[in-house]
């Protein structure tokens, strides 16, 4: 319980600070404030795959459907927090370089990676019978979750970009902030990291809650 | 008011939205378990 109520103020502590120190890049000017919010929600995107692929993989070992909820969720979730960071992508794109939308390869790899577990998702529906919906699934989250550093890391990195590159990291492997900005990102990072296990912790509680009570 | 002071509410009522209703969503969950 106690780690709900760290992630509220954790989140709302940022926010805060995020609108009362200067924005992290001036020549950007107020819009860059966005960078504490849509990194980490990025970054929250593969962890959330990351665990789909872990929860699927112990699916196929071990059969229990407990394994196949938690993938799904994990993968729902994933597919929300991506939709958030190309959502916010788009707001400070359309600040910085006059559009929305420019098929950058940042941008053009994100919208992949939708349409990949967007496809997951279909895929799910699509199925009515457990163990086949359970097994398929499975399968497509270990092979879609290969796609996913492919997507996010490398892609951008090898081609021509105007997305702002090596703003977290540096190519010495050094965070690249000032140590102040620093804090308050990791304070972010560490923030919607704990809403996304907070978040999928109580929708697997839910489903198993429902499936229970179908039974009775 | 400034846009930065007006971005701050807009975001803080997002937030403190999405936290009351994820809060009692979680209220209601543990009560049903319970049952």
């Amino acid at each position: 319980m106690w780690w709900k109520i760290l992630t509220g103020l954790l989140i709302f502590t940022v926010l805060v600070i995020v609108f009362l120190v200067p924005p992290p890049q001036k020549e950007l000017g107020g819009i860059s404030r966005i960078f504490f919010f849509h990194v980490p929600v990025a970054w929250v995107t593969v962890l959330a795959l990351f665990f789909a692929m872990i929860n699927s993989i112990q699916y196929l070992k071990r059969k229990e459907p407990v394994f196949d909820i938690r993938a799904a969720v994990a993968s729902q979730l994933g597919f929300l927090f991506a939709s958030l960071a190309t959502f916010s992508g788009a707001v400070f794109a359309r600040h910085t370089w006059g559009s929305y939308w420019n098929w950058d390869p940042r941008e053009t790899s994100i919208f992949i990676l939708l349409l990949i577990y967007g496809a997951y998702l279909a895929l799910r529906s699509a199925i009515a019978e457990e163990n086949r919906k359970a097994n398929l699934s499975a399968v497509y989250s270990i092979i879609a979750f290969i796609t996913v550093p492919f997507l996010v890391f490398v892609v951008p990195r090898v081609y021509h970009s105007l997305h702002p590159s090596d703003s977290v990291i540096n190519t010495k492997a050094g965070f690249q902030m000032p140590p102040s900005i620093l804090m308050i990102f990791l304070c972010s990072l560490s923030g919607f990291s704990l809403l996304f296990f907070w978040m999928y912790e109580l929708e697997v509680r839910i489903i198993r809650l429902r499936k229970r009570l179908k039974k009775t | 008011m400034s846009a930065n002071a007006g971005a701050f509410i807009v975001v803080l009522l997002i937030w403190l939205g999405i936290f009351i209703y994820i809060f009692r969503l979680d209220k209601k969950v543990r009560e049903l378990e319970r049952k």
